[in-house]
């Protein structure tokens, strides 16, 4: 083992940032540019989405701060550290779920995968316990993963990547692949468990209105190659409700603000 | 228990039934006049005649001996091999046009030549059944390590998982019912291929025995003794799969062989 502990290093005050950030990626017709001159500074404990349209370089971007996808140029920081691979207390949470989890494994072994063997029997067990509570799949624990619906599953994805306890949660749009019910109710579920755990969440998404309602802060990636177009705070009242809060003329203004960036990237 | 009851296919024994009563009829009518093949009551009189004289328990106990010890060998020589081969870019580049090669060679090829170095000897059948077995399991481990998704092994490198972990709880598990088929392969071929060497090697076990019958005119027993080695296969497969099963519930049910 490597660690014995999964605690944060930073303790409590994690941030991820990353300053003139560059990727090139060998595609068919020789090297192509897919983010020029990142720049993105995200506090501990905020929310931040990162909002593109398809090919923009979104998800290219999170898997360099996952530290899944090596940078051609610029570094990421974790708390300080550059990275270079996966950082300790950065956990990913990925779209397809049906590939993300071991199915041969039950939910409850799902979710133990990455601490069972740096703590106790009792702890893990307990972490578990709590993970999926958190998620409310208690009742679901010892089912194959591949007997559960696509919503179910994804938050079994989730419990694991909570039961590490990391600072920083990146999430590559994971409700991309669910329908609006489950998703608004998987929405609210991130929520609370980010006003529980204060994880800071780094949320990939193509969906303005789902980027808007959960945020601190939406980004906007903008040109080909990509660099950050808009950063808009949002100071929306939480806890968010998806009737009442989309309804109030500052959610309204906020989510008219970032179609307008996304309509002015699509037309470069 | 209702598992078990389950799995049993009622029409397809009922199936089997009527053709075994078909085939009575039809012989005892005088409607095929084959000399040499009997009817089932025969045959079963002759799985008698076997049984009560000890050649039965002799025979079959010689042959499975000889088919799994070497079945077993090859399990866990292949999965080694099929892991050297499948976990390092060195050994396979280096070996695989080797492994190609003897396996395109038919494993019956290799009869004389086990007989040739080892004689009539149940050792002689042991190495047959161990090299037959080697193939299907080497081959099927590889590709199981291979089958892991590439999601897989991100979401064990996110996880912090090292590479003994990835091993263990990713490539492993993944690689499991890959395995499980490679080793039933093996072991329906080295049962076979034990039985080969018994009719043309070593004058033992059931191969053997069937060959005997045959050129003294005794057709009931010869039936009987196909009998036996038909159901042997089933058994020993069955045997296998329910070890497998118990073993690894999670990859078995995942691959759509529940229990």
């Amino acid at each position: 083992m490597l660690e014995t502990s999964v605690e944060p290093v930073g303790s409590g005050r994690a941030s991820l940032e990353c300053d003139d950030l560059r990727v090139t990626l060998a595609g068919a017709a020789g090297e192509v540019d897919i983010l020029n001159g990142v720049r993105l500074s995200v506090a501990s404990g905020d929310f931040v989405s990162i909002l593109g349209v398809s090919g923009s370089g979104k998800t290219t971007l999170l898997r360099v701060l996952a530290g899944l996808q090596q940078a051609s140029g610029g570094q990421v920081l974790c708390n300080g550290i550059p990275v270079d691979g996966p950082p300790q207390g950065v956990v990913t949470v990925f779209q397809d779920y049906a590939h993300s989890l071991l199915p041969w494994r039950s939910v409850r072994r799902n979710v133990a995968l990455g601490i069972e063997d740096r703590l106790s029997k009792s702890e893990c067990a307990q972490r578990v316990d709590e993970a999926l509570e958190m998620v409310d799949l208690q009742r679901a624990a010892d089912e194959y993963p591949w007997r559960l619906s696509g919503g179910m599953q994804q938050r079994v994805q989730i419990a694991r990547a909570i039961a590490m306890r990391p600072s920083v949660l990146l999430m590559d749009e994971p409700f991309g692949a669910l329908d609006a019910m489950t998703k608004a109710s998987l929405q609210d579920q991130l929520q609370q468990v980010q006003a529980l755990t204060n994880t800071t969440i780094i949320f990939v998404t193509h969906d303005v209105e789902e980027a808007v309602y959960l945020s601190d802060r939406v980004v906007v990636l903008q040109g080909r190659p990509a660099a950050v177009g808009l950063s808009l705070e949002v100071e929306l009242e939480r806890p968010r409700r998806q009737v009442a809060t989309k309804e109030l003329p500052e959610y309204l203004k906020l989510r008219h603000e970032v179609y307008a960036a996304l309509g002015q990237a699509s037309a470069q | 228990m209702t598992a078990v009851l389950r799995r049993i296919n009622v029409v397809g024994i009922a199936a089997m039934f009527s053709v075994l009563v078909l085939w009575e009829l039809s012989v005892r009518t005088g409607l095929v006049t084959f000399e040499y093949i009997p009817p089932p009551t025969r045959v079963v009189a002759g799985l008698g005649e076997i049984i009560s004289s000890g050649e039965l328990t002799t025979n079959l106990v010689h042959t499975l001996t000889a088919a799994v010890v070497g079945w077993a060998i090859a399990c866990v020589v292949g999965v080694l091999a099929g892991l050297a081969l499948g976990l390092s870019r060195a050994t396979w580049t280096y070996s695989m046009a080797s492994v190609d090669a003897l396996r395109a060679l038919p494993i019956v090829a290799f009869v004389p030549v086990a007989v040739l170095l080892l004689g009539f000897t149940m050792e002689m059948e042991i190495v047959v059944a161990f090299y037959a077995a080697l193939w299907p399991i080497v081959l099927n481990t590889v590709a199981g390590l291979r089958s892991v998704e590439v999601r897989l092994l991100e979401v064990g490198r996110v996880l912090r998982l090292g590479h003994r972990g990835v091993l263990w709880k990713l490539r492993l598990p993944a690689a499991t019912p890959f395995i499980i088929v490679g080793m039933r392969l093996g072991l329906s071929v080295s049962l076979v291929l034990t039985l080969v060497s018994e009719m043309v090697g070593n004058p033992a076990g059931l191969g053997f025995a069937l060959l005997q019958k045959a050129q003294s005119l005794q057709p009931e027993q010869m039936f009987a003794y196909i009998v036996v080695i038909g159901v042997a296969g089933i058994v020993l497969n069955a045997v296998l799969m329910a070890l497998a099963r118990l073993l690894f519930p999670g990859q078995m049910a995942a691959s759509g062989e529940s229990a």
